[in-house]
């Protein structure tokens, strides 16, 4: 069963069409990577994909769940009990020197005791009166169309994918710099298990439990890339290929189904893309399937399942790497027409 | 040291309440701790910022604005030409609630702005809630300012004007509340989760961060902070003041002791208020008294008040601060790591 799911992507930015009908599929624990020339369009499909884009056309299907939410129960009543709000608190800001007059100056006599039943009447009848209804219904309208234009926006997310299972890395490493190795892993836990506001702000009982378990996680973690030793050093300290590794552990700790890899080799000595690619092998065999882009060729020819070619926003080759290898079109690409004959 | 380090809030907090037996053996013309009460109060609103600009890296020049509104808020629930009259905690919870319905009502659309835009509007709206108190005079009673506010009166006992000691510890202890809340709070997933965004958006959004959440609960907490603030200013004063007391100018104070403290360090916040503050109502008036004590200077001398001066040193330490100590007095602990390495 397929994992992920691309169906004609396309990504354009004014005319450029940086990914055009683009389509791949990966499978339960599989390793499929993309390959393809500088500026072939690779990174751009996995921003579509991951959302941090809205692709321009095309379906990606993550999980068998259209990454492109549609509009559910949830969102129709948040979206009315929000324009409900704004129609009422319109007609309170809107007419709050009436109201006070009416409710609070007409009914309170300096010391005397204040006739709260009398007032709250008295508010009632102004708030169903004719006066108040165009004010209840601008604001309804506006608080509407605010709601609507937020869901719209964020019916692709990067969040909402990652908390279904889809995690990544970066070409060009973005850690939290200023935290420490160990912290870096805990963001990504805390996502999905941390303490809310008031277990964290008062600390409450059930706020130690989850601490425990977030350590005990992140530590595994850390062993598991064998940055155990490091865990309390600033992120930014760290030699170039350990950042990768962090990156890669930052990841797995969202408890991801389908990890992308965005040039995780890029900059790695032979020795280091060794160890990466036996550290990949190992994430497979987690069962967490693995989407790579790469250009070391070294890389991706030993570890993929399938390779998937791209040049200039459009699929050119799709098969095993000896496969590809051989494709005419993909020796074009890379060498040029001369080499390809 | 670096558990003293990170925990030199409390430090500062337990000397705080030393200082008025200290004051007892000084003599009369070097006593200081009833000077302490509107450092204590701006320290608070210095750590609702903190919130917001040190950890979530949200740039907030409003600040003033939820100041006034937990100001207002206080004066109205207490007041006796209103028929609300709470008493302390009541009026306190108040104001911290319309707070936080304000900040609500100011993050909603404007969170999902990026840097400088958000700037701007949070700008924008302390200039709003200004205007707003200063024409609704029906409710705010305009130019005029609320008053008088009663004296706060807790378990029976009367706070009198004349006597600032239990003033001093009610503000001092309402502090040490925030103060160890804030530090909770940013130990734990929901600091982590603030800072994350701050590091890199895109990234802990990539990592299941809701960041819109993340961002409005930093701007809720921040948000109730200032607002308590003001309420503790308005009943120190005895009267919400004219509205022009909520300008632009206490909002920049305000970020200028977090800056001076250190972005993101709650003991930085700490010192910045005492360094901001003291330097005005503690040090100036020092040297004024001693400067009128003075028979060889005359009294038409412009340089006998520290007014008329105050503001050029005031310029020139913060232009000497950002080239020598930009990363501000005791910055976080993380920027500390950082150079250590």
């Amino acid at each position: 069963m397929s994992v992920l799911l691309v169906n004609s992507l396309c990504m354009r930015f004014g005319g450029l069409v940086a990914v055009n009908n683009v389509s791949l599929k990966v499978d339960t624990g599989q390793i499929v990577s993309v390959i393809g020339p500088n500026g072939a369009g690779k990174t751009t499909a996995f921003n579509a994909i991951t959302g941090v884009y809205p692709p321009s056309s095309g379906e990606v299907i993550f999980n068998g769940i259209n990454a492109r939410r549609g509009l559910d129960g949830a969102n129709v009543i948040a979206i009315v009990s929000t324009a409900l709000l704004a129609g009422f608190l319109l007609l309170l800001i809107c007419n709050a020197q009436t109201i006070w007059e009416q409710v609070i100056n007409a009914h309170y006599v300096y010391l005397e005791p204040f006739p709260w039943t009398k007032a709250v009447r008295e508010f009632g009848s102004f708030v169903f009166s004719s006066a108040a209804w165009p004010y209840f219904v601008s604001g309804f309208l506006l608080g509407g169309a605010g709601a609507t234009a937020i869901w719209f926006r964020s019916r692709t997310s990067p969040f909402i994918l990652c908390k279904a299972g889809m995690a990544r890395t970066f070409q060009n490493i973005r850690l939290f710099q200023e935290m420490s190795v160990i912290e870096n892993v805990l963001v990504a836990i805390d996502a999905r298990a941390g303490a809310n506001l008031f277990e964290a702000g008062l600390r409450l009982p059930s706020f130690f439990g989850k601490r425990r378990a977030a350590l005990k996680a992140a530590r595994e973690l850390l062993d598991f890339v064998q940055l155990e030793k490091f865990a309390n050093q600033p992120a930014s300290a760290l030699p170039y290929g350990y950042q990768r590794r962090l990156e890669i552990a930052r990841a797995l700790a969202t408890h991801p189904k389908l990890l992308l890899l965005d040039e995780p080799a890029a900059g790695m000595n032979p020795a280091e893309s060794e160890e990466l690619i036996t550290l990949i092998e190992r994430i497979s065999e987690r069962g967490v399937a693995v989407l790579l882009i790469e250009h070391h060729m070294k890389v991706v020819m030993s570890i993929s399942d399938r390779i998937v070619v791209l040049d200039y926003g459009n699929k050119i080759a799709e098969g095993s790497a000896a496969e590809v290898r051989a494709n005419p079109r993909v020796i074009e690409a890379y060498l040029g027409k001369e080499a390809a004959r | 040291m670096p558990r003293l380090r990170s925990n030199l809030h409390f430090v500062f907090l337990a000397v705080a309440a030393l200082c008025p037996l200290l004051d007892t053996l000084l003599p009369e013309q070097l006593r200081f701790a009833d000077a302490l009460r509107p450092i204590f109060i701006f320290a608070l609103l210095g750590l609702g910022l903190n919130v917001v600009t040190g950890f979530t890296g949200l740039l907030n020049l409003g600040a003033a604005g939820f100041m006034a509104i937990g100001g207002y808020s206080y004066a109205i629930a207490t007041c006796d030409i209103y028929p609300f009259q709470l008493g302390f905690f009541g009026a306190l919870l108040m104001s911290a609630l319309t707070g936080m319905t304000a900040g609500i009502l100011l993050g909603l659309p404007t969170l999902r702005l990026r840097g400088d835009y958000l700037a701007i509007a949070t700008l924008g709206f302390g200039e709003i809630v200004q205007s707003i108190i200063r024409n609704l005079d029906v409710i705010t009673k305009g130019t005029q300012g609320i008053n008088p506010i009663p004296a706060p009166i807790l378990f029976g006992y009367v706070f009198q004007p004349e006597n600032y000691l239990p003033w001093y510890y009610l503000f001092w202890s309402i502090l040490t509340v925030a103060v160890v809340v804030v530090s909770n709070l940013e130990r734990s997933s929901v600091g982590r989760r603030w800072i994350s965004v701050r590091e890199d958006e895109l990234a802990s959004a990539c990592m299941g961060t809701d960041v819109v959440r993340a961002k409005m609960s930093a701007f809720i907490v921040g948000a109730i902070l200032c607002s308590i603030a003001g309420a503790l200013w308005v009943s120190y004063l005895g009267s919400t003041g004219e509205p022009g007391n909520y300008d632009f100018q206490i909002s920049i104070i305000a970020l200028c002791m977090v800056i001076v403290g250190g972005l993101g360090s709650i003991p930085g916040v700490l010192l910045g208020a005492l360094v901001m503050i003291g330097f005005n109502s503690i040090l100036l008036t020092k040297i004024a008294a001693w400067i009128n004590s003075l028979s060889t200077v005359s009294s038409t001398n412009v340089l006998a008040s520290p007014n008329n001066w105050k503001y050029l040193i005031f310029g020139l330490a913060l232009v000497v601060m950002m080239r020598f100590k930009p990363e501000g007095l005791l910055p976080a602990g993380r920027h500390y790591h950082r150079r250590g390495k």
